[in-house]
């Protein structure tokens, strides 16, 4: 009896430590985008070359490596990367890991494990696209764009201030976001290049330096490099504006028909306008959801009677990828959410609170979300006007809301 | 049982209040006793501490000692007579209940001026900051050139906090998620911050210098990366760094080196 | 009974790992998994990339082969039976956007009644040795929008070809170019230039987003080689270079295939499963492919 209960015991030990590990911790890597390597319906011997070839190209998440010609700093990287430790000098590093991954994930796609019950979800670095910036919409953002958002944090957002880190931390975080989008655009534009293959390359992309750096990753990289040049020009606000005339015109202009700006920040500013889109990191999500939906409706009504065996592998082949594709979107795809147009009389600003911050979201509109550019409609001068009318609106004296005296939203709670 | 293991026994209780006493006489020394007290009331807070710190200190070493003479002199191995049962002492149970009540009535009293002090004679002036505490940082907000929260020339900044130095500073307290405790080490402040209420909390620093804002809020994974900074400083710097703040916050030109725009510390 | 002994132990680690395992595994989807990198080739590839030598740069363009020009017809239909069009949910603006008890119907799938012409099909050449006329032209396409509706479902245009985006509604509208720089606001009958800087490959979408409903698709190519089936499903592809073997994608909103491409079972012109299909042209020659038929499987309901 009593050598039974020993045995059950030490079973439960070894079974114990099977399954929490006694070991070392496996090595981080860099998660596929899996979404569009089944949009795009990679065989897994394509989705091993890109992986390969973006080993390659910049290495591990306990070592990166860049080419030259992405412009980035190595050395910076390497102090944002791999495991949090201090050096032999004492330094920190694995900065990214520290404060970031947690959201953001190691591979910077947004899936860390508190993603999920963020709202808003963090950014995916992937696909290149950055809303809070001083660049016209397309551009990336400049470096101290990067280094402004760090340092002030995204109210409205569950991003906080990294201020009170050292300066080279601050730099080294910048640099390692601009690597995570780098090789995530990279990855992207290698997946896609499948699509335009030739039929004589057989599916397998060519591993030439012409093909991988010149034609990609310099295609990539150089637009990185290209936005420290590309600063919107932001002509002054003129220094004798008169306040109270130039609310009074902004207010025109909000709810004029040039502008616009009443019909997704809605008659109260409440942001309750149009509030059903989604940005762009979600509309992929909801496009591929309706495509599924479509094509799944498609396989599933057509009658395989009537089928040569070519057909019927064919149809056999789709349902294969529509079922994979939907383990895919359940494991590395957030449910989608709408973006609510930003209720302007809370007085949180999510990009800053300066005016040239909301200038640069008027004149270039939000890259990634629906806030359209005022650019070339909305002449400069106007755009002052609307910035001052928008700053007024969270202390606006509105009877129309039911307060008798300045209100801010937020101190209602 | 042997008497070497009744000496041992003895001998182990002994070390606990030896033990206990040589670590406070140390921990100053490896600088793991309170911080630099910084504020006016810290003094009184500072004098309760080691006030009970002595009464408690006098009551444990005395009962630890007593412990330990017990266990020397009633050693199992060398009494040989019976034990005496006993009933009781009335005398001792009056003694010994009256003795501990009296104390701590005599504390609840003795502080009363403290407390009263730090968390009831509030200041009769407007806020000099907000402090919203969120996951996971603390957003701060100066009401400006009119005093006043809630206008538009409200300052906005975050977890950069600073006050001047030798004046009455009041702090309304927010939290916009969760419970969190705004906690000044060097200010002896500790204030959970509380969702729905807006609390307030006021000192006078009495010294210049940068100190930490830490969450004292244990639940919760994210509460001890919310690291803050507090800088004392003489009034002139003070007006000086919030009219520069201002400058900032409105400007309506990129600024010419956003790097140099927070002075930061390792 | 060491042997009952046994069998009852083993059965106990057996529960014991059936209750651990969902606790260390937890409870997130399990997510599919993939092959990883090779590294020994990811390190004989990166000697290749870090090494300074860059022969030859970018791809030379096709080296010309032939002379002349000739046009490239055909006609897309539709060989199923197209459903009702789906009302679209228009619930803002609905003054000027249901003006008169007006609905908006969904025109992803537009074939025509009586000869089934599957309307709205892109058609385009992958690569060209040739151009005829060198430069776009400077005259502006236009592109309006009227009752919350882009009147054109599929744009195409030619790269450095100005756009002239506008609308023709008494409200405001914004249209919003995925993947491109252009989001911008058009005001009440106003409108706005807008001149596309790169190719699309396959058809990009363009929105409204103060009326999500709004959709519409835009293709832009460097050499302009590229049509969309009119309603009756016809489209005309002219002065295409003579001479060399031109491969050709076709794209479709509904396609159920890789990308949009519309993959047809047409051995003659090698039409591949990616919707490409290729022909070589003589000079002066008006090529008709003929009748194209889209099975009812290549479209998505």
């Amino acid at each position: 009896m009593h050598r039974r209960t020993s045995l059950a015991f030490a079973g439960l030990i070894v079974c114990l430590a099977s399954v929490t590990g006694c070991g070392k911790t496996p090595p981080a890597f860099f998660r596929p985008n899996m979404v569009e390597a089944t949009k795009q319906r990679l065989t897994p011997d394509q989705e091993k070359q890109v992986a390969t070839i973006l080993l390659a190209m910049f290495g591990t998440p306990d070592e990166p490596t860049c080419l030259p010609e992405t412009g980035l700093d190595e050395a910076k990287l390497r102090l944002a990367a791999g495991p949090v430790r201090s050096d032999i000098v004492g330094r920190k590093n694995g900065l990214y890991r520290e404060h970031c991954a947690h959201c953001h994930g190691i591979t910077g796609d947004a899936l860390g494990p508190t993603a999920a019950f963020l709202n808003p979800y963090p950014r995916d670095y992937r696909p290149g696209v950055f809303k809070f910036k001083s660049t016209e919409r397309a551009d990336k953002p400049t470096h101290a764009d990067l280094v402004r958002v760090l340092h002030n944090g995204i109210p409205g957002t569950s991003m906080p201030s990294f201020a009170l880190l050292p300066a080279a931390q601050v730099e080294a975080l910048a640099e390692y976001v601009k690597y995570l989008s780098i090789r995530g655009e990279t990855e992207l534009a290698l997946m896609r290049a499948y699509f335009e293959l030739d039929d004589e390359a057989q599916g397998k992309l060519p591993e030439t330096r012409e093909f991988l750096v010149d034609e990609t990753l310099v295609a990539v990289a150089d637009k990185w490099k290209a936005a420290a040049e590309a600063e919107i020009q932001v002509p002054p606000m003129p220094a004798d504006i008169d306040l109270v005339a130039s609310i009074a015109k902004g207010k025109e202009l909000f709810y004029g028909d040039k502008a616009n700006c009443v019909k997704c920040h809605g008659v109260t500013g409440l942001g309750d306008g149009q509030a059903n889109d989604y940005d762009d990191w979600n509309k992929v999500i909801v496009e591929i959801g309706k495509e599924l939906a479509s094509g799944a409706a498609s396989a599933r009504g057509s009658s395989t009677a009537g089928m040569s065996p070519d057909e019927l592998s064919e149809h056999r082949a789709q349902l294969a990828w529509l079922e994979k594709f939907g383990k895919v979107l359940d494991g590395d795809a957030l449910e989608p959410r709408t973006i609510p147009p930003r209720n302007l009389r809370h007085g949180i600003y999510r990009g800053g609170r300066r005016p040239i911050d909301l200038y640069y979201r008027i004149h270039a509109g939000i890259n990634g979300a629906p806030m359209p550019a005022a650019k070339g409609t909305v002449p400069p001068e106007d755009i002052w006007h609307i910035v001052n009318y928008v700053r007024s609106l969270p202390y606006e004296l509105d009877g129309e809301l039911g307060a008798d005296k300045p209100m801010l939203a937020r101190d209602r709670f | 049982m042997s008497r070497l293991s009744g000496i041992l026994w003895s001998l182990v209780f002994l070390a606990v209040p030896v033990l206990g006493v040589a670590t406070f006489a140390i921990a100053p020394a490896i600088d793991v006793w309170l911080p630099q007290d910084v504020s006016e009331h810290g003094k009184a807070i500072d004098g309760l501490f080691y006030f009970i710190l002595a009464l408690t200190g006098v009551v444990f070493v005395a009962t630890e000692v007593a412990l330990f003479w017990f266990l020397w002199k009633y050693d199992a191995a060398k009494a040989t007579g019976p034990a005496t049962y006993i009933h009781g002492s009335h005398t001792l149970e009056v003694v010994w209940t009256i003795i501990p009540a009296a104390t701590l009535l005599f504390l609840a009293i003795y502080q009363m001026n403290t407390w009263a002090d730090v968390k009831m004679r509030r200041p009769a002036m407007a806020p000099s900051v907000e402090v919203v505490a969120r996951q996971f940082e603390w957003r701060l907000r100066y009401p400006g050139r009119d005093g006043t929260l809630g206008t538009p020339d409200d300052l906005f900044l975050v977890n950069d906090l600073h006050v001047p130095v030798d004046e009455d500073f009041l702090v309304q307290l927010k939290s916009m998620d969760v419970l969190h405790s705004f906690f000044l080490p060097n200010l002896r402040i500790k204030q959970d911050a509380v969702p729905g209420m807006k609390i307030p909390v006021w000192f006078k620093a009495t010294e210049t210098g940068q100190f930490d804002i830490v969450c004292a809020e244990l639940c919760g994974w994210g509460h001890y990366k919310m690291k803050g900074r507090v800088t004392v400083e003489s009034r002139e710097d003070f007006d000086r760094w919030l009219e520069s703040q201002y400058a900032r916050q409105e400007a309506t030109q990129p600024e010419p080196d956003p790097s140099t725009a927070v002075a930061r510390t390792e | 009974m060491p042997t009952c002994s046994r069998s009852n132990s083993s059965t106990t680690v057996l529960v014991a790992f059936v209750v651990l395992f969902p606790v260390a595994a937890g409870c997130r989807p399990e997510r599919v998994v993939t092959p990883g990198a090779d590294a020994e080739t990811a390190g004989a590839l990166r000697a290749t990339l870090v090494s300074a030598s860059s022969g030859g740069g970018v791809t030379a363009a096709a080296a010309a082969t032939g002379t002349g020009w000739a046009t490239l017809k055909g006609r897309f239909v539709f060989a199923g039976t197209p459903g009702a069009p789906k009302p679209l949910v228009a619930d803002k603006d609905t003054e000027v956007c249901s003006k008169g008890g007006m609905k908006l119907l969904d025109r992803s799938l537009l074939v025509d009644p009586s000869s089934k012409g599957l309307a709205n099909v892109v058609v385009f050449a992958r690569k060209t040795s040739r151009v005829k006329e060198a430069s776009p032209p400077s005259t502006p396409l236009l592109f309006d929008q009227k009752q919350c509706e882009f009147l054109a479902p599929v744009f195409a245009a030619r790269v450095g070809q100005p756009i002239d985006v506008k609308n023709s509604d008494p409200i405001g509208h914004n249209t919003n170019i995925a993947g491109s720089d252009f989001n911008q606001l058009i005001p009440a009958g106003g409108d706005t230039i807008y001149v596309p800087k790169a190719e699309t490959g396959m058809p990009t979408m363009v929105t409204c987003n103060v009326h999500p409903w709004m959709k519409a698709y835009m293709v832009f190519r460097k050499d302009g080689y590229v049509a969309v089936s009119a309603a009756d499903g016809s489209f005309t592809i002219p002065d295409l270079p003579a001479g060399e073997p031109l491969e050709f994608q076709v794209w479709h909103e509904r396609s159920t295939g890789p990308n949009g491409a519309v993959g047809i079972d047409k051995p003659d012109l090698k039409w591949t499963p990616k919707g490409r299909f290729q022909v070589t042209l003589q000079p002066d020659e008006v090529k008709d492919i003929g009748t194209l038929d889209v099975p009812a499987s290549a479209i998505g309901t």
